[in-house]
């Protein structure tokens, strides 16, 4: 099926077999790699988008589906090789480790912030239960996102014996 | 190395600058080698066994090959080929008999996934299921069916390791220390417990994954997300019978590894379709269902431990017999076997002792490294029994363990001698003991919360240590180029898995050079036909063998950089000083040339050249080591050891036995912490990867050895909702002599012990004594039924009467 | 990666209605796609087509009629559920279970219907549906018919739904509206799980409604108690309902244990209106 979609403010047409996912669409279709799949089955989020503004699982959503949608991915998130304060966040506090889990991650905070612009440390936590990391035990992830709705102010120190 | 040069003299070590590989990786630009496509690439998948053990009696391929699109279809019987890392004892795809539930018995590439999917699903096999063994306890008994019935044919390395042909035993290691038999007659208390652990998934985010391609002349090409370009080239030549001139690894980006990725996997099969498939490109990669059975676990663990005591709290012997479930097949379960052994006491003085560890062969998946290399398991076993006796003889667990801590001047397992500059373990203990409050009485928020919920809280300290296990001779290089504007290139090949190792070493060379980290690539992707040889990024050694050959590559590359200088000032050498941008003379700073002209050789006005471009090569290997004593383990394995502790608090309920960490504090003597936020990112992610093997992960067979919750449905993880509720790091510097600006290694050490912390702290809150893994809170429930009388905390002193108002 | 299929999506509900008499067999029903994509991805066969009703406008939307009760069409997902004022005011359980129910990036493609449809013994909107009474509207050409959630489902993941058939609504009573009720749900992690035991709780109009998930082949309901209801009765009640198993999850033994406690924790917590 030919699949007409808006990704990242550029407009695409492209046909995808009716049996491929969102997420082989973007990253054999389009080229765009930095989605990620780690499970398949909708339970890590590493394959985690924004389409009309939600976030999901692209495992979970058929390329077809996606026809007509809006769609954000990692790829649209630093401008004109910039990057967002989000993104700014995470590199400044160590939240990356492997990074394979980075671009959903951020995706997933960036849809919630969306509608809560200052959460607690709960709703954050709530916000990105559908993303695993087994590297970084998401303190530091969590230490970001305090940086960027202003909660918090330089590094979390390492304590000295 | 530089271990004492005062921190207020370092502009780059001990901060915690960004990480160099971030920016790449949150803009989804850093290439993992899934996203990777060549022109003519194939799409692998493979053919799995659903039986633990069964003959191969027929493979009707002929329906696959037959399909279009189909390009290459191999079985066992195409591939005469063994690879084995310390013991030879894998077929690429299985030959006449399955192993294991999950193993390769054919495999297909073709020119789309679901093209490779449907042939596969046409290739017929004719299993004979046999009876499997599954327990390693029955499976090193005489007569038990024989997993691999030529273990005594096969080829191992002998110098280290001791199969026994005829049995399941694909290695035993002894270790033997002081009068055992003399102890246990003159002790006071003598206790014996069993302690068991289930084989865990390492999980990380990218699953394994390979592009290989073997051209025509047997020139071979891999791109790989493997942790060990050099281990991956090397096996694969002695595997295939080739130069490893022929053979050349690519390491893009890696999602993770922890162990998983450490060895040899499915590049020796992608190759081989490639091969068969006259020399296009085939990639293959696990499912994630296939990352849990295709691929290697973590092995399982029976840990029986007798340890004779004094009733004023002194260990005088302890014997433990560990049966290492390794499945299948032998990977690095023998090496695990190894060096949980010579470990086995944990961080305590254990005057006799007598260990034997057996890597027991039974029909499962097979283990292989992961992140703590055994002592996550064996810590369990060792950490929960230390409470226990200390709760035998009415002490304190804390004091217990401070009592018989390791010291200047104790002997360890293998004869080594404690130094001062060992490391601290006892300060460790401190540091998390004051950390949770431990011995202290409850603030009046958390006496609140019990009286509110009607749960307990509990408290635990625990100890660990940990050297990297790795041969005695391991050795790395590391070669610094400059480039003509003055900034430099490091090429080595520890790989960047995610623990952020590069830009620790890209701050050291930044030190070494006193040039500012900016000037400095580490770069991520390796190449073995580029970078210098590194043995495996794996046992937290990478940080100290490759900062010191760094730092000895920037020496080197310094040292050129002066010759040429000093012959162009006309200068003494050792009148000679630099900073970041210039070589110049000390007396005399206004006589000084640039480092970017001398980065490719210096040119003189009138043309001529001399010197040529700057390069430095640093290497180093392990200094003193040897290999252990075959009947006694008796000599020196450990390049270091580092130290730490966990303070857990947990909260339970004592009807249900549901639980809540609310605290884990945890410290680790690293010496040096090169970049602090580094060492925070290790210290709080182990520790939380280790609550997951403590709360939540583990393989679960049915009776016929089919795994039985291969998924994250049924295999779960930590997810950001199950962090504690509060969480320390810290560090204690004891600087290590040896070690880059003092540092030593600390990737592993926050997954250990954390499950024994766990379960103390579940003793100290609700008396439920547990001796399995993992703790779900059905396994608390279950102990609470048959757990005795509460005993008075010991670890946290309670307001008495909140306390009086709950006894069950 | 998935097996071939073809990809239909009819715009209305007759299109829809037609397609399922012709090839309904042969179809799979494609809504918030969460159990039926990861299902497929692992399933030895893949069907002819995969049908998404997503497009049939009818679909769509939560409505309250004060005569019927509230009214949740198929395309409404999870996300829909808790983002309704309405739903929150009058029917605050269906909230507490979709809030339950995966991830927020699951919640915001799964739907109820699609909940009941897969009809795992551990649907989470099962049990907030059959505490408070729920019932289905099922279409095919061949006409409507009406049946109660309780009635719904036959067995491990099989429902009353024909391959001809669609659920086009799933409808909670008027007189349901405003009951006070909860929802205790055991899980492994404290992230996102399916239930290893499940009970929703209603006290409303003098009754008590209580619905148990994952300790069966199917999602129960207990028979209709008074309110005031003892305890012990309500857990004796539960235990004449439930056929729990032993799995990798749990065993028989303590969620049976567990259902029985969190019938003591709901009923000392959810206080009627």
């Amino acid at each position: 099926m030919r699949i007409r979609v808006r990704v990242n403010g550029r407009d695409y047409q492209q046909e995808a077999p009716d049996h491929w996912t969102l997420l082989r669409f973007l990253r054999e279709g389009l080229g765009l790699t930095g989605t990620k799949e780690g499970c398949g089955a909708g339970e890590c989020g590493a394959c985690t988008i924004i389409m009309d503004g939600l976030t999901v699982n692209s495992c979970l959503v058929l390329a077809p589906e996606a026809d007509g949608t809006v769609i954000e991915t990692i790829e649209g998130e630093a401008v004109a090789g910039e990057l967002s304060p989000l993104q700014r966040a995470f590199h400044k506090h160590h939240a990356v480790q492997c990074g394979f889990c980075t671009p959903a991650m951020i995706l997933s905070i960036k849809a919630f912030l969306r509608t809560n612009p200052r959460p607690t440390v709960r709703e954050i936590q709530e916000a990105i239960e559908g993303n695993f990391c087994r590297c970084t035990g998401y303190q530091q992830i969590i230490e970001a996102v305090q940086e960027v709705t202003g909660q918090r102010e330089g590094q979390e120190e390492l304590g000295h014996a | 190395m530089l271990e004492n040069v005062p921190a207020a003299e370092l502009s780059c070590v001990g901060r915690g600058v960004e990480r160099i590989d971030t920016v790449e990786k949150l803009s989804g630009a850093a290439y993992y080698t899934g996203d990777l496509r060549f022109p003519g690439m194939l799409f692998a998948k493979v053919k799995r066994s659903p039986h633990a053990k069964a003959r191969i009696a027929r493979i009707d391929t002929h329906k696959a090959r037959a399909l279009p699109g189909v390009h290459a279809v191999l079985t066992g019987a195409d591939l005469d080929v063994r690879v084995g890392l310390y013991l030879v004892d894998k077929y690429v795809l299985a030959r006449d008999v399955v192993r294991h539930f999950g193993e390769a018995v054919a495999a297909v590439a073709a020119e789309t996934p679901e093209i490779a999917r449907k042939a596969v699903d046409l290739i017929e096999v004719d299993y004979e299921p046999m009876t499997p063994v599954l327990d390693p306890a029955k499976a090193i008994e005489n007569g038990a069916p024989l997993v691999h019935p030529d273990l005594g044919s096969y080829d191992y390395v002998k110098e280290v390791f001791s199969p026994v042909g005829g049995t399941n035993i694909a290695n035993l290691s002894k270790y033997r220390k002081g009068d055992v038999d003399k102890a246990f007659a003159e002790a006071d208390l003598v206790v014996e417990r069993e302690y068991t652990n289930p084989s865990v998934q390492h999980v990380p985010m990218e699953t394994h994954v390979t592009v290989g391609q073997w051209q025509p002349g047997d020139k071979i090409q891999l791109w790989t997300s493997a942790q060990s370009p050099f281990t991956v080239r090397n096996l694969f030549c002695h595997a295939f019978k080739l130069s490893h001139n022929q053979v050349r690894v690519f390491i893009p980006y890696v999602g993770g590894g922890f162990g998983g990725k450490a060895g040899i996997h499915l590049e020796p099969l992608a190759c081989s379709l490639s091969r068969a498939a006259g020399g296009r490109p085939v990639k293959i990669q696990a499912t994630r269902e296939e990352e849990f059975s295709l691929l290697p676990c973590r092995s399982g663990l029976v840990n029986r431990i007798k340890t004779a005591l004094t009733k004023d709290g002194r260990i005088l012997a302890q014997q433990m017999t560990m049966l290492w479930d390794a499945g299948a097949y032998a990977d690095y379960a023998v090496n695990v076997t190894r060096a949980s052994g010579y470990s086995a006491a944990g961080p305590y003085e254990i005057p006799a002792a007598r260990i034997d560890a057996y890597t027991v062969y039974t029909n499962k998946p097979f283990g292989t490294a992961y992140r703590g290399f055994g002592h996550v398991e064996f810590s369990w076993g060792t950490e929960r029994h230390m409470t226990v006796l200390a709760r035998a003889i009415g002490m304190d667990p804390l004091e217990f363990r401070k009592r018989n801590a390791l010291r200047p001047g104790s002997i360890t397992l293998t004869g080594e001698v404690i130094r001062e500059h060992t490391g601290n373990v006892t300060r460790c203990m401190e540091t998390v003991a004051k950390a949770i409050g431990y011995g202290e009485e409850l603030t009046p928020e958390w006496q609140q919360r019990e009286l509110e919920t009607g749960r307990r809280i509990g408290k635990s300290v625990v100890a660990l240590h940990k050297a990297p296990a790795m041969p005695p001779f391991t050795g790395t290089a590391v070669v610094l180029r400059m480039n003509e504007d003055g900034t430099v290139i490091a090429n080595l090949s520890l790989t960047e898995i995610g623990a952020g190792t590069y830009t620790s070493l890209a701050q050291i060379i930044a030190e070494a050079l006193k040039f500012p980290i900016e000037r400095i690539k580490v770069p991520v992707e390796n190449d073995t036909d580029r970078d210098p040889y590194d043995w495996q990024t794996v046992a937290s050694k990478g940080l100290m063998l490759c900062g010191n050959a760094a730092i000895l590559a920037a020496r080197d590359l310094l040292g050129k950089a002066y010759d040429m200088a000093a012959q162009v000032l006309r200068a003494n050498h050792c009148d000679l000083d630099h900073d970041a941008d210039r070589i110049f003379v000390r007396h005399n700073p206004e006589c000084q040339v640039p480092f970017r002209a001398l980065a490719v050789g210096y040119a003189y006005p009138n043309g001529n050249g001399i010197g040529g471009p700057l390069v430095g090569v640093g290497r180093y290997i392990a200094q003193g080591l040897t290999n252990l004593d075959k009947e006694t383990g008796q000599g020196l394995p450990a390049l270091y050891w580092t130290y730490g502790a966990h303070g857990l608090v947990v909260e339970v309920d004592p009807v249900t036995g549901e639980y809540d960490v609310l605290k884990v504090a945890s410290a680790f003597d690293v010496g040096k912490a090169i970049n602090p936020s580094a060492v925070r990112g290790q210290i709080i992610g182990g520790m939380i990867q280790g609550l997951g093997t403590a709360m939540c992960e583990g393989y679960i067979y049915d009776a016929n050895g089919k795994l039985l919750n291969p998924n994250f449905t049924d295999n779960k993880i930590p997810t950001s909702l199950d962090m504690p509720a509060e969480i320390e790091a810290f560090v204690v510097e004891t600087p290590q002599v040896d070690g880059p600006f003092g540092a030593r290694g600390v990737g592993e050490h926050s997954m250990i012990a954390i499950c024994g912390a766990l379960g103390n702290a579940i003793q100290d809150a609700c008396g439920a004594d547990l001796t399995k893994m993992p703790i779900r809170a059905e396994d608390v429930w279950r102990a609470l039924e048959t757990a005795g009388p509460l005993l008075e905390s010991s670890a946290t002193i309670r307001n008495r009467a909140a306390c009086n108002t709950r006894e069950r | 990666m998935l097996r071939p299929f073809f990809y239909v999506a009819p715009r209305t509900k007759a299109e829809l209605l037609g397609i399922l008499r012709d090839e309904g067999p042969g179809s799979r029903l494609l809504a918030g796609g969460t159990d039926v994509l990861a299902e497929l991805r692992v399933a030895g066969k893949a069907p002819k087509q995969v049908v998404d009703i997503k497009k049939v406008e009818a679909f769509q939307g939560i409505r309250f009629d004060p005569g019927e009760g509230l009214s949740i069409g198929p395309r409404v997902t999870c996300a829909d559920v808790l983002a309704s004022p309405l739903v929150h005011r009058e029917y605050p359980l269906l909230a507490t279970a979709a809030a339950k129910l995966g991830s927020p990036q699951l919640r915001n493609r799964a739907t109820p219907i699609g909940n009941i449809c897969t009809a795992s013994p551990c649907a989470d909107m099962a049990a907030a549906f059959l505490a408070l009474g729920a019932w289905t509207e099922i279409e095919s050409a061949r006409g409507v018919r009406r049946v109660e959630v309780k009635d719904f489902f036959v067995g491990v993941k099989q429902t009353v739904v024909e391959p001809d058939e669609v659920v086009t609504r799933v409808v909670v009573p008027a007189e349901m509206a405003g009951a006070a009720g909860d929802m205790e749900k055991l899980k492994r992690i404290r992230g996102h799980d399916l239930a290893l035991a499940s009970v929703a709780l209603v006290k409303h109009g003098g009754k008590l409604h209580v619905a148990i998930g994952s300790c069966a082949p199917t999602p129960v309901v207990l028979p209709v108690l008074p309110v005031d209801a003892p305890v012990d009765e309500v857990k004796a009640e539960a235990l004449k309902v439930i056929r729990p198993i032993d799995d990798v999850r749990a065993s028989a033994e303590y969620r049976t244990f567990m259902v029985q406690v969190f019938i003591e924790r709901l009923m000392a917590r959810v206080e009627p209106q």
